[in-house]
């Protein structure tokens, strides 16, 4: 019994916390406090002797712009943390009283209302709805972004933006999609749905958990503050040595991963934490829903990646700031150093967000055909060899880069061998289908776009696998739309059946289904026509990131355009649908696909540690169909 | 739909292939597979040609084949998955309650073994097809190494500057005999660039302090494009230059002109 469920069921006189500090903590204070330590931090550093150069012949170089942003940057994170009280607990451990009971229901968010949400609360149903506010928020930045850029490229010679402003974009647009497409499914479903899933009261450490998604939000604002720093020219690949080169908005990038790597690490231990450890009775492993799997594959995929991306960050300032050289090759150091620790993040990267997504459509699927999933071991042993491969890849984004070419033939072989695991999760999708008669709800509809959607971002990835086609391909815009095509096509379509399906337990209504139909329909063709143009450029020979481009690529660049917009809209609508939906939709009944997994079982709102007793598992979820 | 006469009999495997293929959904899978399959080849042979630069050298030409034909030998694959989501699509269930329950099939083991093997032999195909293209070009840049002419590339922001060693002569148009092999040693005075000949079908990054290397062979004469392909900064956009694969006669008199003098 973990001391939350103690806490619940004692019968001690209704707490009165309002003596604890914890009480007085919210979002305002963590701000406050953020900014006073950042500024703080900016006075100390801009006077102090641990900058770099000499402050009487050099007042203010770049390098000692870089360590006082940085350091200001940092220190807006870890003021926040202290002001919102994330670390109350670890002091009173520290001193050896943890906190009360009366405490730990109250950071659980008991009775609070919408205050709630602006809180360190530990509620792993209140966190995955700040997940879920926090992905659309992103999701709509990077999308204003997108249009930006398609706006510009609408027309050769377009002027709609500058240059500078134009590479910032597209760095900017691909961090903040990344950052977001990595948390959106696991985040709101992951942190809400999963430890329901599993039977289970919480999370197993909720106030990890609470951290998890507070400094993910510290990100947010030093993210934005590249902005007003100059922006970034590197791509969200930031490659060295041209990030070494790049003025001050870098560091709001270099801040944003590292702050970003922490948060993930935090969810990952936590997530694979809880679905080890915290499975309710009789939850055997080949009994636990195959969302819960692949998210746990995800996370684990997660944990040995992102630490690379968050060294190679540090590197990256350490050269910014200190000019420790190690990507500068006039210094003994090599770009290609940065290349291959970013691609050993990179490319496992690609795999945490789309497994999740996929297996969350795996999920709706056998609700909708009534049958049950098809081969369940096929879905694992799918997401496993996905992960367990995509480990050994990363260099294939490096076939053109001049660095060990005899190594390019393994990598083609590793890279190839993908498409095997990759063809089980089809035919997963395929067989439970077969015989089937979907009901054709918004949910079923993602499961069909995704279809179409991954087959075509699977069969441009053959080519861009096979090195001599490569060679034409690599760096051009058909790149670009081979990867959006995963991981927009694929992975944020299945991310939205996801919310489609599980928005009337998150909400309790459900969602506007004709404004779900329009969007639907709106973002799939308007998807479509957008990379059909762009694989056309990238064919016809245009280099991804060109802010103009010639004659020549005047078609292509039109049709994405009009396919641009046609998304852009979509987006909109769904938006309006899933905000009008929460306050104003139809009341949701408490099973309203028909759904044998738990979380159908609880009702809304959901109680504070979701079950008055654990359920007791004898099947998997999957017991549909007649005969056999 | 099961047949109750023909239950009665003990169904030799024959007639149970019989049975199947004669079922409605079977039926309808299979048009939807050829239509999907024929749709992804013409693609693949329409589009990829249609859009592609003028191919001037083996390298592009290996390019452009890989695209069609791993398109094509990919597309029953694909017409296979579309076809049973297809299926599935025509004989959705519309309403708001969920439809009856369909047949509990859990797994098939024959069937998950026959499409591991499948899409095992599809990934082994792609890998040796890969693998016999690469080493073909590698043998042949070796065979050719001798009578090649050299080039240094150097890449800098956000210019290309070619040096001909042999000639004599720096330029920023890259202007190459037709049918002699050529050897491009790429470097980048700042950050990294990505030399990128379109037309020829090759591509190597520029880096700083080291050379990396890229080989051609040109074999069609006319103008060629030069771009950036590694985003690197400000003017990315505008890294670009052109050429011109010439006669021999015409190429030594452009050398010429440029102040050079024949290798």
């Amino acid at each position: 019994m973990s001391t939350l469920d103690k806490a619940h069921t004692s019968s001690r006189p209704v707490p009165n916390p309002k003596r604890s500090l914890i009480t007085r903590l919210h979002m305002g204070t963590g701000v406050v406090v953020g900014i006073i330590f950042a500024a703080l931090v900016y006075w100390a550093l801009k006077n102090s002797l641990l900058t770099y150069t000499d402050k009487v012949a050099d007042p203010l170089s770049p390098h000692d712009n870089n360590i006082v942003l940085l350091g200001a940057m940092f220190a807006w994170s870890i003021g926040f943390m202290a002001g919102i009280g994330a670390f109350i607990g670890p002091w009173r451990w520290l001193i050896g009283k943890d906190l009360t009971d009366e405490e730990i229901l109250y950071l659980a968010g008991d009775g609070q209302g919408t205050k709630r949400y602006f809180k360190y609360c530990t509620d792993h149903k209140v966190v995955g709805i700040q997940y879920l506010v926090g992905v659309m928020t992103l999701l709509g930045v990077g999308g204003t972004m997108a249009m930006m850029i398609r706006t510009n490229l609408a027309r050769p010679g377009g002027h709609f933006i500058t240059a500078t402003v134009y590479n910032s974009l597209v760095g900017l647009h691909g961090i903040t999609m990344i950052i977001a497409m990595i948390i959106v499914a696991t985040g709101p479903f992951g942190n809400y749905v999963m430890p329901i899933m599993i039977g289970a009261y919480d999370m197993a450490f909720p106030r990890l958990n609470a951290l998890s998604w507070w400094v993910l939000f510290t990100a947010i604002p030093v993210l934005c503050s590249a902005w007003f720093l100059g922006g970034i020219p590197t791509g969200w690949t930031a490659y060295a040595p041209l990030s070494i080169q790049a003025g001050p908005g870098m560091n709001a990038f270099i801040a944003t991963i590292i702050i970003f790597a922490v948060s993930t690490a935090v969810a990952g231990a936590n997530i694979t934490t809880t679905v080890i450890a915290m499975r309710t009775k009789g939850m055997k492993w080949n009994r636990v829903p195959i969302f819960v799997i692949g998210s746990t594959i995800s996370v684990a995929l997660a944990i040995p990646a992102f630490p690379t991306f968050m060294v190679s960050m540090i590197m990256t300032a350490l050269d910014r700031t200190y000019n420790t050289g190690f990507f500068d090759a006039n210094m003994g150091g090599s770009g290609w150093l940065y290349s291959n620790l970013f691609w050993i993040m990179g490319h496992p990267e690609v795999y945490v967000i789309l497994i999740p997504g996929v297996a969350a459509l795996m999920e709706i699927v056998p609700v909708f055909v009534r049958k049950p999933l098809f081969s369940y071991n096929a879905a694992i042993m799918g997401f496993a060899g996905i992960a367990g491969l995509s480990i050994l890849v990363w260099a294939h984004h490096m076939y053109m880069a001049g660095w060990a070419p005899s190594l390019n033939g393994p990598f083609m072989v590793t890279t190839e061998m993908i498409s095997i695991p990759t063809g089980l999760l089809f035919l997963v999708l395929i067989g439970t289908m077969w015989r089937g008669k979907p009901w054709m709800k918004l949910p079923m509809l993602s499961v069909f776009a995704f279809i179409w959607d991954f087959m075509i971002g699977g069969i441009t990835g053959i080519y861009l696998s096979d090195v001599p086609a490569d060679s034409y391909l690599h760096g051009s815009m058909f790149v670009t739309a081979h990867f959006h095509f995963t991981l927009m096509g694929a992975a944020l379509t299945g991310a939205i059946g996801g919310l489609a399906y599980w928005y009337p337990k998150m909400t309790g209504r459900m969602l506007h289904e004709r404004a779900g139909y329009i969007s639907f329909w709106m973002v799939q063709i308007g998807f479509n026509v957008l990379f059909f143009g762009m694989f056309m450029a990238g064919a016809e020979g245009q280099p991804r990131r060109v802010v103009d481009y010639a004659a020549l690529f005047r078609n292509s660049n039109l049709i994405s355009t009009i396919g641009a917009y046609s998304v852009g809209t979509g987006m909109i609508i769904l938006l309006w649908a899933v905000i009008h939906s929460w306050t104003k939709g139809k009341i949701a009944p408490m099973n309203p696909w028909g759904a044998k997994t738990l979380e159908w079982t609880v009702p809304y709102p959901v109680p504070l540690t979701n079950f008055d007793e654990l359920p007791v598992i004898t099947s998997d979820p999957y017991g549909y169909g007649k005969g056999k | 739909m099961a047949d109750h006469s023909v239950e009665e009999l003990a169904p030799t495997p024959g007639d149970r292939a019989t049975r199947f293929l004669k079922r409605a959904d079977v039926k309808q899978t299979t048009l939807f597979f050829i239509f999907w399959t024929a749709l992804f080849v013409v693609l693949g042979i329409y589009f990829y040609p249609k859009w592609m630069p003028t191919i001037m050298s083996v390298e592009m030409k290996s390019a452009e084949k890989i695209m069609i034909w791993f398109t094509v030998i990919s597309a029953p694959i694909a017409g296979f998955v579309l076809a049973v989501a297809t299926t599935a699509f025509m004989n959705r269930h519309r309403g708001d309650t969920p439809p009856p329950d369909g047949p509990a099939i859990r797994t098939n083991g024959p069937v998950v073994a026959v499409w591991t093997v499948t899409s095992l032999v599809f990934a082994l195909v792609a890998i040796i097809w890969g693998l016999t293209e690469m080493n073909g070009q590698a043998v042949a840049a070796a065979k050719d190494a001798k009578s090649a002419i050299t080039i240094e590339v150097r890449g800098s922001q956000w210019v290309w500057t070619f040096n001909y060693p042999a000639q004599g002569i720096e330029t920023h148009e890259l202007n190459l005999p037709i049918g002699v092999p050529v050897i491009f040693d790429v470097k980048s005075a700042d950050v990294n660039h990505s030399f990128w000949p379109v037309q020829l079908g090759v591509k190597v990054d520029a880096n700083a302090q080291v050379t990396t290397v890229i080989h051609t062979t040109p074999d069609k004469l006319g103008p060629i494009d030069v771009k950036c392909a590694e985003l690197c900064g400000l003017y990315h956009a505008y890294m670009e230059t052109t050429g011109e694969i010439q006669s021999a006669s015409d190429f030594d008199a452009w050398v010429t002109a440029q102040g050079g003098h024949k290798a």
